[in-house]
């Protein structure tokens, strides 16, 4: 038995080996519709190009890439190992593997490390705050992101050692050292967004050349070593080319012909019966951590009424909803906030659809007869969602208008207090497989920001005892219950309509091969061959 | 001349406070929170409002705007931060130059080819068979007509020896591989120009036909001319003045940016493409980039077209 236990990751190896020696080399080619801002990883943040940022970066631990669950385990990448926090969770000391090199042939040492994270800073990463604010010396870094010093971070190069002190303990914090935005890059980058000039990194592949109107192209690091194919695997295409410009329509017809292998946007869904029909084969489904919703202003009416609020919950009717974005392959209907598969998930739904009880309840409520505006963006879906929505309202005894903004403007202005929003439609993806993402992400007192383009608390909604119940909730291993009770109690209180839990569609070209879906980069790209 | 080209920045002016104060007032314009990212603390939307000149005055912002298109050449976009602007607008011209130029040739020996045809048999079955021609691609949406062609051509019967030949959507440039950019761009022209050679058929039609009823045409007739000659050298030349304006103001449009659906149903990165994109995602310094991109060209070819119909017409001099 031991024997075999002893026998199984060496045969592991040599498949791999074997496989390699079989697929590598080629060129990948990607398409999205555009591209998605700047190629700075410690400012960018979208899904978009973090899953390019996996294969040309790392930072001091990573999620594991393997397809499935395993996806969301956390492994030593730069650093040797997942340290054990010592001092109550708030000493972080990590051993820098020796011998790993940046793409332009500098070592990593220890020193670029502590360099990186005052760079995230410096550069006012999004994230400084919400991820990174725990680290000793971050609010005086926030506020004067210039001369940052960030002394919870200290470089011991000789030792090879990088010791991260918190201020607070972080239940979560091995994860966010997992994400892009921790990519540990040299001291000498500069302290300002890189914009279109590529950073050199430690990852499988370099980025050779971004241009935003044009294409992003990436080639193998000429430094690169396998240190751990768990953390930064080698990948088998050499080169990965990610052009921008077609539309879905053309994309998904190039693919079909060869001419492509795959694109990060989703199909048109008049394409969808073709693809499922003929290309069975090359189409892959994966649930998100994510969700379609309509967040409903707490704080203005007829939504301040807890009543009316649960009323539009019970009048919807998720399947049809669900049919609208495409049927039940790509989506699965939901009414609570955590998704399938997350911490703490267990299935809940107190609003089956019951129109009557619904019209009671804003019967209640004295607010019929009151003008509903909800602001959707564009796109199709949303356009044939809010259309449904408006009839919806209409039986509940409302007067119901749409709003329809730009997709990329949308976001941002159904966030902002002053807009006075009522109500809206939009999706939230999880940045990482967490129950805080969404229980605190889109609903805890910190994430609404009154009169700011970035609140992404849109409901308002706000229970300062839940938030210290979530807070303990997260930091206990066994705390899963709690998740889950916290998640019913969001939910009854419904600051928002959630809708369904969307899947990626991920189509590629017939000769991709080995395809395998990462929990937090999608499509693992360099793991799959084009030969 | 002086009066003209200063006339001509006045307009270029105007339609730049234009475009700049037209954004200020869409709901959601403000570009903070987009450039910072997805829940950026307080700090960290001062520090870019600060960094890209938001916390200015709006006047302050329109001469920083200008000064950075103009003067220091670096402004940058404010969706892919460190996209330089002009950079950006000068790739992209030579992909609409191109389109534009090929249509053009098209459509102006198809439009040609439908006037003097009419023109030449008024009242005759080809007259109404070439106009109904014409009449058909005035109808026919580019945008409709374009997705057809590429439903057909790249997807439909892709695999058949009739659309085996032709390349993936995108630009190839000239000088990379002048066959590539001709078969990349033969579709995309033939699409482009059918709307314009259906019209410029139909004015050419008129016009000759106007003309022929002159009495300078009968005299040289009477001089015993033979009629090619009538047609080509007196008729011609004369109609050929109302098709000069015509023209000069399409092709300024389109080098300008008017090619906009053509480049977006092709996936050409023209002008009209980077001007879609910029829309879509309200980014200021790209719109401003492009639409006075494309305002110069339509000054350029009135211009243009006032030298070519003196040159035509001597009473124009």
């Amino acid at each position: 038995m031991l024997a075999l236990l002893a026998a199984a990751p060496a045969s592991a190896e040599e498949d791999r080996a074997a496989l390699m020696r079989a697929h590598r080399g080629g060129t990948m080619r990607l398409l999205a519709h555009s591209a998605a801002g700047t190629i700075d990883p410690q400012v960018n943040y979208t899904a978009q190009f973090w899953q390019m940022f996996s294969m040309a970066y790392d930072g001091l631990l990573a999620f594991r890439k393997v397809p499935g669950p395993g996806g969301n385990e956390i492994v030593g990448d730069l650093a040797e190992a997942v340290p054990a926090p010592t001092d109550g969770g708030l000493i972080w000391l990590f051993r820098l593997r020796p011998g790993i090199r940046f793409s332009n042939g500098a070592p990593v040492r220890p020193a670029d490390v502590a360099a990186s994270f005052r760079r995230l800073f410096r550069v006012s990463s999004p994230t400084a705050d919400s991820f990174y604010g725990a680290i000793q010396g971050a609010g005086a870094c926030l506020r004067a992101p210039a001369g940052c010093a960030l002394e919870g971070v200290t470089a011991d190069d000789a030792a090879g050692t990088v010791t991260i002190r918190l201020s607070r303990p972080d239940p979560e914090f091995a994860k966010k050292l997992a994400l892009p935005h921790a990519s540990v890059l040299p001291d000498t980058a500069p302290d300002a967004d890189a914009g279109t000039v590529p950073l050199p990194g430690t990852g499988a592949y370099r980025i050779d050349h971004y241009d935003p109107g044009d294409s992003l192209r990436l080639v193998r690091n000429p430094h690169f070593r396998e240190w751990s194919v768990d953390a930064q695997p080698d990948g088998f295409p050499d080169a990965i080319d990610y052009d921008f410009g077609l539309e879905e329509e053309a994309e998904i017809t190039a693919i079909q012909n060869g001419q492509a292998d795959w694109t990060f946007d989703a199909p048109p869904a008049d394409r969808l019966a073709e693809l499922g029909a003929r290309y069975a084969d090359q189409v892959h489904l994966n649930p998100a951590y994510a969700m379609w919703f309509l967040p409903l202003n707490t704080r203005l009416p007829p939504f301040d009424d807890v009543r009316v609020r649960r009323a539009l919950n019970l009048a919807v009717d998720r399947r049809a909803v669900v049919k609208l974005f495409g049927g039940a392959r790509l989506a699965t209907e939901a009414c609570q906030v955590l998704p399938p598969g997350l911490p703490g998930y267990q299935p809940y739904c107190p609003y089956p659809l019951d129109l009557p009880r619904a019209q009671r309840l804003v019967a209640e409520s004295g607010t019929a007869g009151q003008t509903v505006t909800l602001v959707i963006d564009g796109s199709p879906v949303a356009r044939a969602i809010g259309t449904y929505m408006l009839d919806v309202l209409r039986d509940l005894g409302f007067v119901p208008r749409l709003r329809s903004l730009s997709s990329n403007v949308q976001f941002t202005y159904i966030q902002n207090t002053n807009n006075q929003v009522q109500a809206s439609l939009t999706t939230w993806y999880a940045d990482y497989a967490s129950a805080g993402n969404f229980l605190g992400g889109i609903f805890g007192c910190s994430a609404f920001r009154p009169g700011s383009d970035a609140s992404p608390n849109i409901s308002g909604f706000c229970d300062p005892a839940l938030d210290v119940r979530l807070q303990a909730a997260l930091a206990d291993p066994q705390g899963g219950a709690e998740l889950a009770a916290i998640d019913r109690i969001v939910t009854d209180q419904a600051p928002a309509v959630v809708l369904f839990n969307p899947s990626y569609i991920d189509v590629v070209s017939a000769r991709v091969g080995h395809v395998g879906y990462h929990e937090q980069f999608r499509w693992l790209v360099g793991q799959s061959w084009v030969q | 001349m002086i009066t003209r080209l200063l006339r001509s920045l006045l307009v270029m002016f105007g339609i730049s406070v234009l475009v700049f104060l037209i954004f200020f007032a869409t709901p959601g314009a403000d570009p903070a929170a987009r450039l910072a990212g997805r829940g950026a603390s307080a700090e960290a939307l001062a520090a870019v409002r600060h960094e890209y000149g938001l916390d200015r005055s709006l006047p302050v912002q329109y001469g920083l705007l200008m000064h950075r298109l103009f003067i220091a050449g670096d402004l940058t976009s404010q969706v892919n931060r460190g996209q330089r602007v002009v950079p950006a607008v000068l790739r992209a011209a030579p992909v609409t130059l191109s389109l534009a130029a090929g249509a053009a040739v098209v459509w102006l020996l198809a439009g040609l080819a439908i006037g003097l045809v009419a023109a030449a048999r008024e009242g005759s079955v080809w007259d109404r068979a070439v106009t109904a021609l014409g009449l058909v691609g005035i109808s026919i949406p580019v945008f409709w007509l374009g997705e057809v062609v590429n439903l057909l051509t790249q997807s439909r019967l892709h695999d058949t020896w009739a659309f085996r030949w032709v390349p993936p959507l995108g630009y190839v440039p000239l000088f990379q591989d002048p066959a590539g950019w001709a078969r990349g761009l033969l579709l995309p022209w033939l699409t482009l120009a059918l709307l314009y050679a259906g019209v410029y058929g139909r004015v050419l039609r008129s016009s000759l036909i106007e003309a022929y009823r002159q009495d300078y045409i009968r005299t040289a007739r009477a001089k015993g001319i033979s009629e090619s000659r009538v047609v080509l050298r007196h008729a011609l030349r004369n109609a050929l003045v109302v098709v000069v304006a015509l023209f000069g103001l399409d092709i300024g449009a389109l080098i300008g940016g008017g090619t906009l659906l053509t480049e977006v149903v092709f996936g050409l990165r023209g002008i009209g493409k980077l001007t879609y994109d910029a829309l879509q995602n309200l980014d200021l310094p790209v719109v401003m980039a492009t639409v006075l991109y494309a305002s110069f060209f339509v000054v350029l070819a009135n211009a243009a077209v006032d030298a070519v119909q003196a040159a035509l017409d001597p009473r124009q001099r």
